[in-house]
């Protein structure tokens, strides 16, 4: 109630602007807050989340701003904090709780893994549900020490938004001597990487019609190594992967 | 898992008794503080208040506020305290129109300040 009085005689005109709120508004509202902020940390997808539970990362999220709102402003009862924070206590534990005994509900407040890669090659809609892109992808292989897309049998993004990859038992052994470089995502050529590279758009038109692909358009993903190893994967089929050979003066 | 439980509804308990505590007190504590207003208003209405009485209720009053300090925001004290202060100079000065207009303001804020602890719609949102 930072009150502003209207003054006037009669005491019904006069108008008080209502902030002040009790102990069970302060639950209420830290449980709609917490409601709506979980909500949407699960529709923001596990980019958003890093390596935390949403409903981990809502209450790390609203515990340091209560904590902190009672702290600095001295006109707020300490006690509005105090009882904000056992709100957001009692809220963790009944997701505890729900956690533990009922799975279907989990799924909906924790998500489910998403497997984005499977042995037909990325899964495009896994991405896109978890608004994720072709290049997010990439880094967390390589963050994951995988640098090609076919060393990977499976990969997944858990449901705290940490990746996982399983090796291919038959990935060939090979020479890694330079960094696959995307030059084809998501219909598009990379001009920056056809430059790093030393190619151009009409080497690898001439692989996609040698391929039977009608258009750089249907395919997802195209990723050349230095050793003229290609992983392609077209909109809708299974990847594949061949070698060609480099032109002359290709090397990065 | 019995132990979560128990968490649980020990912080059940502990908020829903906060929660019920604070109606009533906040409640008890205004209308005892309303009802000695209202006696003051009686007596400015038929002008005989003087400041002694005026006083009395400003004696009421610091003593309520010690305690529910604990409970409300110190902002909302702050304005009792002070059309509180004016209302107790403009009665000792016998000005008492403007003393009576400062008395429903402070009535008013003892009638809504409850209000905004009631779990309605409008407080929740």
């Amino acid at each position: 109630m930072t009150a502003i009085f209207q003054k006037h005689s009669s005491r019904h005109n006069i108008s008080l602007h209502r902030h002040t709120i009790g102990m069970g508004l302060i639950f209420l509202r830290t449980a709609i807050i917490f409601v709506v902020l979980l909500a949407i940390m699960r529709l923001m997808g596990k980019r958003q989340i890093g390596e935390m539970q949403p409903f981990e990362l809502v209450i790390t999220l609203l515990i340091a701003e209560l904590a902190c709102i009672p702290m600095a402003d001295t006109a707020i009862p300490l006690l509005y904090g105090i009882v904000s924070m056992v709100a957001i206590f009692l809220l963790h534990q009944l997701v505890l709780l729900i956690d533990l005994k009922c799975k279907p509900i989990k799924t909906v407040i924790g998500g489910k893994p998403s497997i984005v890669i499977n042995k037909n090659g990325i899964d495009i809609s896994q991405l896109k549900r978890n608004h994720l892109d072709l290049s997010d992808l990439i880094e967390s292989m390589r963050t994951a020490g995988y640098f090609s897309l076919d060393e990977v049998a499976y990969a997944l993004y858990e449901a705290n938004g940490q990746f996982t990859a399983m090796p291919r038992e038959d990935a060939p052994k090979e020479n890694k001597i330079s960094l696959p470089v995307l030059i084809v995502e998501n219909g598009k050529y990379d001009q920056k990487n056809l430059a790093l590279t030393k190619t151009d758009t009409a080497f690898f038109e001439q692989i996609l019609r040698e391929q039977k692909v009608r258009s750089v358009r249907n395919v997802y993903v195209l990723t050349l190594d230095g050793t003229g190893k290609i992983y392609m994967q077209c909109k809708g089929e299974k990847f594949r992967s061949f070698r060609v050979r480099l032109p002359e003066g290709s090397s990065w | 898992m019995v132990k979560t439980l128990l968490s649980i509804f020990i912080a059940l308990g502990l908020l829903a008794a906060a929660a019920i505590f604070e109606e009533i007190f906040v409640d008890k504590q205004f209308d005892k503080f309303e009802a000695a207003l209202e006696t003051l208003d009686v007596k400015v209405r038929n002008e005989t208040a003087s400041r002694g009485d005026a006083e009395s209720v400003r004696t009421l009053w610091e003593e309520e506020k010690k305690v529910l300090h604990i409970v409300i925001p110190h902002r909302d004290i702050g304005y009792v305290d002070y059309w509180l202060g004016e209302a107790v100079s403009l009665i000792e000065t016998k000005n008492y129109d403007d003393a009576l207009s400062k008395i429903d303001v402070l009535l008013t804020i003892c009638e809504q300040i409850p209000e905004t602890y009631r779990i309605t719609f409008e407080n929740v949102f």
